[in-house]
């Protein structure tokens, strides 16, 4: 069964500001799936739509089985949710948001558990006015982790954290896939998507302009590899030796090296026939194409 | 001790044995720190490291408790006005925006700091020009990002201070962000960049420095980090089959650590100089080698190793 | 259950506010006051029988300023405020219905202005009951039950008006519109209803109906409706020739009731259509 099912979404602000042209989008139970985007891509008006926040102009979408609008009350009593742009109540201590949220939506929980999860235990007892801002994400994620939900919405959780936060939050996101939920990942951090995700959407202007997993985006943006060679010494043979190799599409000189485009398969033919030809081949390594690069050639020009 | 004169323009922060305290608490201990003229210097720290008290002392926003703080060869608390004439700030925290527009903001700093840019110029350059007639108090939070590195950028100053510039903005404003970050750079400015997004501080900067509760821990060229941590690299090599005893002849290859299979191919953790020769054993081993990979440890692996995080 | 969790909330949150802990000591120290002022400078205030009733209507004709200033003040930012900050998208990713919030906050707030509004009166009428050695228990049970109705209505009134709208500024010209039309400036507005009537020119005699649209205001239906509940004659509000169907003080319970259902409805159909 799919998570999250939507078909042919639109929604058109104010008569005139278009957000979502036609999105129809796919997540599977149990998956843990990255949505990307440039700001005013539409991200946020898809997560809202899930939720009920807005209602679409035109189209339906349904989460765990059931109708968005209709039957939105259910769907978020299975729902967690970390949302974007959100406040925390600042006369509140961390321990009373936990237990407002184990309180609506009627489960048994341990607050104080909860917030030891995200690394806050000591943050109980403190108003959430005095929190930081790390603190206030780490707060609404143990909100959104109360009840075991079989779907997380997380909008750009890793904001305003440390690495060693944006990590933490990772490590939660696994362990929740592990349980068998599934995990809807915002984030313009795109190696953090490129950590946990098993398939990412990229939306542009209002419309997915890909869905894949990250590997498939690597292959259909079909650049093949870099490799960097670093050679004793770089002469024009070595140059012309390089170029001679099947598969290879350019070479560059560079810093007493090599940066070699080719192919899958023929790394090794290009480091065998430098050696071959009497060439030291002090270093190399292997460079893809990185998610920001994939990632731009989805959305330049969306603005 | 009074500070030996320094030629202006060779170093733009020369933190000497500063410390912080507030109340019982210490904020920085005993740290000392040079950013040389025209650098782009990356500062990293877990939350409550003391990144934000270190850039409040640089502005005269706090006074050390002890040492003493120099930028651009002023002293930071009797030359504040100085200090600042010449430093464009794009703070960490600043309270919400009035109901002036982007332009006006612009021309405010423009004015405060008697400069002739056009704030026009200034706005197209960081990619809200379409939104300078509008007020401020409405801008998204990428928007208002890119307003305060245009307020920052104004009369070309000699150090930028831009403390998490790149929070909030989806990668194609990284990447704006880097870029502008390149150009002053190029333009001979010191910057002085601190964040919490690894790949965006690697892109962009020279030298990085490492806070830890309070105390520098490493301050180096990524790549002398690196070397310094003692992390060594991975390559993966994918092959048609695994050849018998193949592990136990790579693990026997000078500079290997490590090796072990994984479907069908073999992972060796080595030193840079040993990766051709692991190539060369699995050929000789009677295997076509299919693909090779290899990666390096992460800024990440580097800033846990530094700061004891997870 | 959900409109209860929510309430719970409100009301904590609701009870670490600095002003309603300042407008609710100053209420109470207030009742104490009036009591202790009706009981022992009766003749100097021209009061001509000290009775529990007649300490009762004292206390009441000061809670209509208290309970729609601060009706407002910790009122008004209910459903706007949490959306122009954003706190209401916590609120509503939870398994809550907009009606849950929404009744939940005129629960929560309600709470939240009855307790120093009740305890005050109650202060008020033991002191001046122990003052006066007279204690009346049926006409200071009215009193706090017809607090209690006038209180949620408030509530209900303010928390519909703050649900049209996102943003606090604009919740903020909603309700304190609300109090100048309908409380600060209803005299004239009666007046103007009845010029108008009477084709743009004031009658010599005001008709009847004048006190049909003086009950409006929820402070003066609140006023009349407390001598429907109250023991003993019923003080003559009108003239007693006036026969009409309305001539009645129970009517205050009825316009109570129409403040109370309608703006929240109003509220709640435009905030169930909105975007947040």
């Amino acid at each position: 069964m799919a998570a999250i099912e939507t078909n042919g979404l639109h929604k058109r602000y104010g008569g005139d500001i278009l957000a979502l042209d036609g999105i129809d989008l796919h997540v599977e139970e149990g998956e843990v799936f990255g949505f990307l985007g440039p700001n005013g891509a539409g991200k946020s008006t898809t997560i809202n739509i899930l939720l009920d926040f807005v209602r679409p102009t035109e189209g339906s979408a349904t989460v765990l089985g059931m109708d968005a609008q209709a039957d939105s009350q259910s769907i978020r009593q299975r729902t967690g949710v970390l949302p974007e742009g959100y406040q925390v109540y600042d006369r509140l201590t961390g321990r009373q948001h936990v237990q407002f949220v184990i309180d609506s939506k009627d489960v048994t929980a341990d607050p104080d558990a909860l917030l030891e999860r995200v690394g806050i235990p000591e943050a109980g007892d403190r108003t959430a006015g005095g929190y930081s801002k790390g603190m206030k994400q780490r707060l609404t994620l143990a909100m959104a982790l109360v009840g075991q939900p079989d779907l997380l919405i997380l909008d750009e959780p890793s904001t305003g954290l440390d690495p060693a936060g944006a990590r933490e939050i990772r490590e939660i996101v696994t362990e929740e896939a592990d349980r068998g939920a599934t995990v809807f990942f915002s984030s313009h951090i795109l190696e953090q998507v490129e950590a946990v995700c098993d398939r990412v959407g990229i939306l542009r202007a209002g419309e997915l302009v890909a869905v894949d997993s990250i590997e498939g985006l690597r292959e259909a943006a079909g650049d093949g590899a870099t490799l960097r060679v670093e050679l004793a010494t770089v002469t024009d043979n070595a140059i012309e030796i390089v170029e001679g190799v099947p598969g290879v599409t350019d070479v560059t000189q560079r810093d007493g090296g090599l940066t070699v485009s080719v192919g899958d398969g023929s790394k090794t033919a290009v480091l065998s026939a430098l050696e071959d030809a009497g060439h030291e081949v002090t270093d190399f390594r292997t460079e893809e194409t990185s998610l920001e690069e994939i990632f731009m050639s989805y959305t330049e020009g969306s603005r | 001790m009074p500070a030996a004169p320094e030629p202006r323009g060779m170093v733009a922060i020369d933190l000497t044995d500063v410390t912080k305290t507030y109340g019982g608490v210490t904020a920085l201990q005993g740290v000392d720190l040079t950013v040389e003229s025209g650098e782009v210097f990356g500062f990293l720290g877990p939350n409550g490291a003391g990144k934000s008290t270190t850039i409040d002392i640089l502005l005269d926003h706090a006074r050390p408790t002890a040492g003493q703080a120099r930028v651009l060869g002023m002293d930071a608390q009797s030359e504040t006005v100085a200090v600042r004439e010449r430093t464009g700030v794009l703070p960490e925290r600043f309270g919400p925006l009035g109901e002036m527009t982007g332009r006006q903001h612009v021309e405010f700093t423009i004015e405060a700091k008697d400069a002739n840019d056009d704030p026009d110029a200034i706005m197209e350059r960081t990619g809200i020009a379409h939104a300078a007639d509008r007020p401020a108090s409405g801008y998204s939070k990428g928007m208002t990002q890119r307003l305060m590195l245009g307020m920052a950028l104004v009369d070309d100053p000699d150090l930028l201070i831009l403390d998490e510039p790149t929070t909030g903005l989806d990668p194609n404003g990284a990447r704006q962000m880097r870029e502008i970050v390149h150009e002053e750079a190029d333009r001979g400015a010191t910057v002085f960049f601190s964040s919490h997004i690894l790949e965006q501080v690697e892109a962009v900067c020279d030298r990085v420095g490492i806070l830890d509760q309070g105390t520098l821990v490493a301050v180096d060229s990524i790549d002398g980090l690196r070397e310094a941590a003692g992390t060594t690299g991975e390559m993966a090599v994918t092959l048609d089959a695994i050849p018998e005893g193949l592990i136990a002849d790579i693990e026997a290859i000078d500079g290997v650590s490590s090796a072990r299979t994984d479907g069908d191919s073999v992972i060796a953790g080595c030193e840079n100089p040993a990766k051709g020769e692991v190539v060369r054993v699995t050929q000789q081993a009677g295997a076509t080698v299919e693909n090779i990979e290899t990666s390096e440890a992460s800024l990440e692996d580097l800033f846990a190793a530094y700061t004891g995080g997870a | 259950m959900s409109t209860l969790a929510v309430a719970k909330k409100d009301f904590q949150d609701a009870l670490r506010s600095r002003a309603l802990w300042g407008l609710s000591v100053l209420f109470i120290l207030l009742s104490l006051f009036i009591a202790y002022a009706f009981a022992e400078f009766t003749t100097e205030m021209g009061i001509e029988e000290q009775t529990a009733e007649g300490l009762a209507y004292f206390l009441a004709s000061q809670i209509g300023l208290f309970v729609s200033v601060t009706a407002i003040v910790i009122a008004y930012k209910a459903i706007a405020g949490e959306r122009e900050s954003g706190s209401i998208k916590i609120l509503l990713s939870l398994p809550h219905t907009r009606r849950d919030v929404l009744l939940g906050k005129v629960l929560g707030r309600s709470a939240t202005l009855a307790v120093p509004t009740l305890i005050g009166l109650a202060a008020g009428a033991a002191l001046g009951s122990v003052l006066m050695g007279e204690f009346a228990v049926v006409a200071l049970g009215a009193l706090l039950a017809m607090s209690l109705l006038f209180v949620v209505t408030y509530i209900s009134i303010v928390v519909g008006l703050s649900a049209l709208t996102g943003s606090t500024s604009r919740a903020s010209m909603l309700t304190i519109g609300y109090f100048l039309v309908f409380e600060f400036l209803w005299g004239a507005v009666s007046f103007g209803v009845v010029w108008l009537m009477n084709g743009f020119s004031l009658p010599s005699e005001m008709p009847n109906w004048v006190f049909l649209v003086n009950q409006v205001p929820p402070s003066a239906a609140f006023t009349t409706g407390l001598t429907a509940l109250m023991p003993g004659d019923i003080p003559a509000a009108t003239d007693p020739d006036f026969q009409a169907f309305y001539a009645t003080p129970w009517l205050g319970l009825v316009i109570l009731a129409f403040w109370l259902v309608v703006p929240l409805a109003i509220g709640y159909w435009r905030f169930s259509k909105a975007d947040i």
